[in-house]
């Protein structure tokens, strides 16, 4: 059956979308293309959108997969490590699997444990295992990010329709700033407000700014920001470095830490960098054998099987 | 051959994964539980230390569906705090993005989620060809909440416009027509939905009877927005009181907290709304509710598809009574700022599936407190209830095929936010 299916379907590449921990906003984003959602369940195979039918196909090598959320239990770590054997091109969708996400914002601190304990005291969970929350590509390789909280349509229909005709996909480079001067916005900064636009991601038409409000910083940092530059104009204006890092880090969490932890004067980061050999293997190994195997290692496995 | 175990895997997501499991033992029904393994985010501990116009962007983000209901209650929780009192023309359009985001979320869960179970599909895509008209006009109604949220809030997901003490920046008296006009003229289309549902046979095998619970509106206005509470047993409560409505307590099968009121499971949503407010509904859904009622409404959580199909209609009728008042206030007010930076503020609102409590605590400007209660994770208990009726009626009369997806449809008329999901749902041999 899956064959004939395949054979019908043979020019559309297969795609399936899938979702972690989170708010479910990336994939709802995308079923708010009301006019648009009929075109995309036509321009592509969807085998798998649990979000929009019930009719899933989980077990089939797919062309392109849309990953939201961040990786918070060992059961997701499992199904992503699966979903990647499967992929040929995996993308991050949205600030939590590509950052982590707000609950995020903490890692690094070495404290989840503790706050865990703090929301549900006691209670052995068993229904899966859970640790800090970590952006998707620490664990796997990732094709594409597209950021966002949540992501914008006209991105992700940019980056399915390039994806879609086996092309590559180029995402804004710039920060938020840009497109704030393009809509002839007012300087935020210069009235002394906290805005995140100069170290932002652009892509979100600078809404914030473009409505009279700071840039909170929700689509991550920008690949060419100027960070150390942001800091020293915001300190410049008063702000203290724990008010500013508090912001950096609210959204951009794991890609803040990561890139910028020496800016931050944040120190007691290395957990965030190697979460993988001690918090991650340990519940596998200690549940079934069998599937050891399958996860151990998802990145080594995915870059063999590419070659 | 006699059931063991009846196990749904994935309740899929839309906040996340759950799934339920019906065991039995030598035949007769031993435990059902929801399981949600939605992964943990501790949210209000992160939100501790940080300021609070960035714990309202961070707790609005528990919920992509919801982001609106979350973001009001927010909003009035810091205001308490921090005691700020909002001009009147702040309070009308917090009432009309929320009538966007009811728009939205009911339109969705109705015709996009709900429907193809009654009719058979395994969804509205598929649903399509044979009711092309109904799901157009499901997605215009979907698509105008989606814009009304976008033209209040900024943006229909996660929308930053509404802060702390106003917003930052109002929508021109032009648009605010084009969306009274707009609104108007799609009655007939959410209308549709009410009829189909009406025609439709609600199944029984589930019916057992509920305590409800919702906000009460000030001068018997039918709304969202109230600082009372009311029971269905008659009591009523203070929004600030709601620790003696919730009794939350944490299970080892759930990642989501449950609560029960005096010991027992009870419903929120929009069949708890109609069950205790009902009457003062007017107009249009008015009407419907009154050809629609009837006495099972009171044990059936069938009729809360029902009720929020009736509820968008009343959402479409109320929105364009909010935009005229808006256009009698011609000045933008400036967004005001707190007189203190010290306090607690609890505040509820009624989430589209259900009452939704924030409740902060400040101090030196910074919070140190939080605490959040969603409808769904007050509904888990009821729901679990509901289902082991189900699952107990429905093996007693060997009435077991397709009994997975009878369950589903339970879940799935409960709208919970593990379910906008429920389509969803995987199932795995008995």
């Amino acid at each position: 059956m899956g064959m004939m299916a395949s054979k019908t379907q043979a020019a559309k590449p297969k795609v399936g979308f899938y979702g972690f921990t989170g708010c479910a906003g990336d994939l709802l984003a995308i079923l708010h293309c009301e006019n648009e959602l009929l075109d995309i369940f036509n321009a592509v195979d969807v085998r798998s959108f649990l979000m929009a039918s019930s009719e899933v196909h989980d077990d089939e090598e797919l062309d392109i997969s849309f990953l939201e959320g961040s990786i918070t239990t060992d059961h997701q770590l499992e199904s992503l490590a699966d979903i990647r054997k499967r992929s040929k091109i995996l993308v991050a969708i949205g600030s939590c699997a590509c950052f982590g996400g707000p609950q995020a914002a903490r890692l690094g601190y070495g404290d989840w444990k503790e706050r865990f304990k703090k929301v549900y005291g006691a209670v052995k969970h068993t229904v899966a295992k859970p640790f800090e929350s970590h952006p998707v590509d620490e664990y796997v390789k990732v094709d594409y990010h597209i950021p966002g909280c949540p992501i914008d349509r006209y991105q992700f229909f940019f980056a399915l329709t390039r994806l879609a005709q086996g092309m590559s996909v180029e995402l804004t480079t710039f920060p938020v700033c840009s497109e704030c001067k393009w809509n002839e916005n007012e300087c935020l900064l210069l009235n002394a407000q906290l805005c995140l636009g100069p170290v932002t991601a652009g892509g979100c038409d600078s809404r914030c700014p473009s409505h009279n409000l700071p840039c909170i910083g929700c689509w991550g940092p920008a690949a060419e920001a100027n960070v150390a530059s942001e800091i020293d104009l915001l300190k410049e204006r008063n702000f203290s470095s724990e008010e500013i890092v508090s912001k950096l880090r609210l959204f951009g969490g794991a890609a803040m830490v990561r890139r910028f932890a020496d800016l931050l004067g944040i120190k007691a980061e290395e957990p965030a960098r190697k979460p993988r050999p001690k918090k991650v293997r340990e519940p596998i190994v200690a549940g079934k054998a069998k599937k050891r195997a399958s996860t151990k290692k998802p990145k080594a496995k995915s870059r063999t099987k590419k070659r | 051959m006699s059931l063991n175990r009846i196990k749904i895997e994935s309740l899929a997501r839309v906040e996340g994964h759950g799934g339920i499991t019906v065991d039995f033992k030598d035949g007769e029904l031993s435990k059902v539980t929801v399981d949600i393994h939605e992964g943990p985010r501790l949210l209000e501990t992160i939100a501790q230390g940080r300021v609070p116009s960035e714990v309202v962007s961070l707790t609005c983000r528990i919920c992509a569906i919801c982001t609106l209901s979350h973001r009001y209650a927010a909003l009035r929780a810091m205001e308490k705090a921090l005691e700020i009192e909002v001009p009147p023309k702040v309070r009308l359009m917090r009432d009309l993005m929320h009538c966007g985001e009811m728009i939205e979320s009911h339109a969705l869960h109705v015709f996009l989620l709900a429907l193809p179970d009654y009719l058979g599909y395994p969804s509205a895509v598929h649903m399509a060809p044979e009711y092309l008209e109904d799901v157009q006009a499901g997605l215009r109604v979907k698509r105008f909440g989606v814009r009304l949220m976008e033209l209040t809030a900024a943006r229909s997901i996660h929308g930053e416009n509404p802060v702390i003490g106003g917003f930052g920046r109002y929508p021109s008296k032009s648009e605010l027509l084009r969306f009274k006009y707009e609104a108007e003229s799609l009655i007939p289309d959410a209308e549709r939905g009410v009829e189909i549902l009406r025609n439709l046979r609600q199944p029984t095998y589930m019916e057992e009877g509920m305590t409800f619970m919702c906000t009460k509106p000030e001068h018997d206005r039918y709304g969202w927005v109230a600082d009372r509470i009311l029971v269905s047993n008659g009591q009523e409560f203070n929004a600030w009181d709601y620790h003696k409505l919730t009794n939350e307590r944490v299970v080892p099968h759930s990642m989501a907290k449950r609560s029960r009121f005096q010991d027992k499971p009870y419903f929120v949503g929009a069949l708890a709304r109609f069950n205790l407010l009902g009457e003062r509904l007017d107009g249009v859904a008015g009407e419907h509710f009154r050809r629609c009622y009837n006495l099972s409404w009171i044990r059936n959580p069938m009729y809360n598809n029902v009720a929020q199909a009736i509820e968008t209609v009343w959402a479409l009728e109320e929105a364009p009574r909010i935009i005229d008042k808006l256009l009698t206030h011609e000045e933008d007010p400036a967004i005001v700022a707190p007189s203190r930076d010290k306090g607690a503020g609890s505040a509820a609102v009624e989430a589209p599936r259900g009452t939704l409590y924030h409740h902060y605590e400040i101090a030196e400007g910074r919070v140190v407190h939080t605490d959040i209660i969603t409808p769904t994770a007050q509904f888990l208990d009821m729901m679990e209830s509901h289902i082991r009726v189900a699952a107990k009626n429905l093996t007693d009369e060997g009435d077991t095929d397709n009994i997975e997806l009878k369950l589903e449809m339970v879940a799935r008329a409960y709208d919970p936010c593990i379910s906008c999901a429920t389509h969803l749902v995987k199932v795995r041999g008995l």
